[in-house]
C-alpha cells in the first residue's frame, strides 16, 4: 500500500539528483492525445513511456502531450525532439514505446522503420 | 472506446485544451442505487449556446484542422447503449461540466477501466492546471488534489517520470483500498 508519506522519500532522492546535476540539453517526448490517439491506445503508450523512462532512470526528459495532429490513422504518434531535430514515430504500441526508450533515448539511435516517412 | 476511463481522459484533455486552470473529476460508484456516474468539470473557455446543441453531432468541431469531432458522440453512444444519461452544461462565469450516468448493473455498460492510468497520464500534460479527483465507492471516499502533491514535492516537478510512476502506483493502491470490503 502506497501512502502520501512515502512520497517524501522519493522527493528527497530526486531533489538531491536535481542539485548535483548540471543542466543538459533537454529532450522532449510528445504523445498526441486527441480522441483518435486515445482510441488507438495513446494512454497505454504514454504510460509505458513513463514507466520505462523512470525505471531506466533517464534524466532531462520532458514528457508532453498535444491534441490530434491530423494523422489519425497513424495514431498513437510519438514525437521526439532534441534541439532542432524532430523524429515522429507512428503506430506506437507498448512494445514499440519500450524500444524507443531503450534505443532512441538511451542509445541515441533513431529506429528508422517506425518513423513517419517524409511527404 | 472499451473503457469509461478513456472517455474521462478524452473529456479532461478537452478541458486542458480549452485552457482550464482547474479541473475536477468525480467518480461515484453506488451499486445499491444501481448508479455509476462521472463528472468532468473545468473552468476553461466553455462552450457557446450555439455549439451546445451541435456537440453530439460528429460532423461538428471547433478545431480548425479537423472535419470531425468524435469525443462527445462516442461518449453519447456509450451512454445510450445502456440507457444512461449525458448532460453537458455551461458553468458560470466560465467552464463546462459534463456528467454521464449509467445503470451500474447493465450488461452493455462499459467497465470503468483503469483510472490510475488516466489520471497519471493526464498529469504528464504539464504544470498548467490543478486537478482534484474524487472517487466514491458506496460510502468510502478517496480525494486526490494536485495542490497538496505539488506542495509536498517542493522543487521537484510533478511531471518527473519517476513521480508520475509513483503516483500511478499510489492511485492504484488507493482505489483498490476503496473497493476492499471492510473486515468486520
Amino acid at each position: 500500500m502506497r501512502t502520501l508519506e512515502d512520497l517524501n522519500k522519493l522527493r528527497d532522492k530526486l531533489q538531491a539528483e536535481i542539485s548535483i546535476r548540471e543542466r543538459k540539453q533537454e529532450i522532449t517526448v510528445n504523445v498526441s492525445m486527441g480522441t483518435c490517439g486515445i482510441a488507438a491506445g495513446a494512454r497505454e503508450t504514454m504510460k509505458t513511456l513513463i514507466e520505462e523512462i523512470s525505471s531506466k532512470n533517464i534524466k532531462d526528459i520532458a514528457l508532453t502531450q498535444t491534441g490530434c495532429l491530423g494523422a489519425c490513422q497513424q495514431e498513437p504518434l510519438v514525437q521526439i525532439q532534441k534541439g532542432g531535430e524532430k523524429v515522429t514515430y507512428i503506430n506506437v504500441d507498448q512494445e514499440k514505446a519500450r524500444q524507443i526508450v531503450n534505443r532512441h533515448l538511451l542509445e541515441g539511435k533513431v529506429i528508422e522503420q517506425w518513423t513517419k516517412p517524409e511527404e | 472506446m472499451e473503457e469509461l476511463s478513456y472517455h474521462i481522459l478524452d473529456l479532461a484533455r478537452n478541458s486542458i485544451e480549452a485552457g482550464a486552470a482547474n479541473l475536477e473529476i468525480n467518480v461515484i460508484e453506488d451499486p445499491a442505487k444501481n448508479l455509476l456516474k462521472f463528472e468532468v468539470k473545468d473552468d476553461g473557455r466553455g462552450i457557446g449556446e450555439n455549439a451546445l446543441n451541435k456537440i453530439t453531432d460528429p460532423f461538428y468541431t471547433t478545431k480548425a484542422a479537423k472535419k470531425i469531432g468524435l469525443g462527445i458522440p462516442l461518449l453519447s453512444e456509450a451512454v445510450q447503449a445502456c440507457g444512461g444519461s449525458l448532460k453537458i452544461e455551461p458553468l458560470s462565469p466560465n467552464g463546462t461540466q459534463v456528467t454521464a450516468s449509467f445503470p451500474y448493473d447493465h450488461m452493455d455498460r462499459a467497465p470503468l477501466g483503469d483510472l490510475p492510468s488516466t489520471i497519471s497520464v493526464l498529469l504528464a500534460a504539464g504544470h498548467c492546471f490543478n486537478l482534484i479527483y474524487r472517487h466514491r465507492h458506496v460510502r468510502k471516499n478517496f480525494v486526490f488534489n494536485t495542490k497538496e502533491i505539488r506542495a509536498q514535492l517542493g522543487k521537484v516537478p510533478l511531471t518527473t517520470p519517476a513521480v508520475l510512476n509513483w503516483l500511478q502506483e499510489y492511485l492504484d493502491s488507493s482505489i483498490r483500498n476503496l473497493k476492499r470490503r471492510r473486515n468486520n
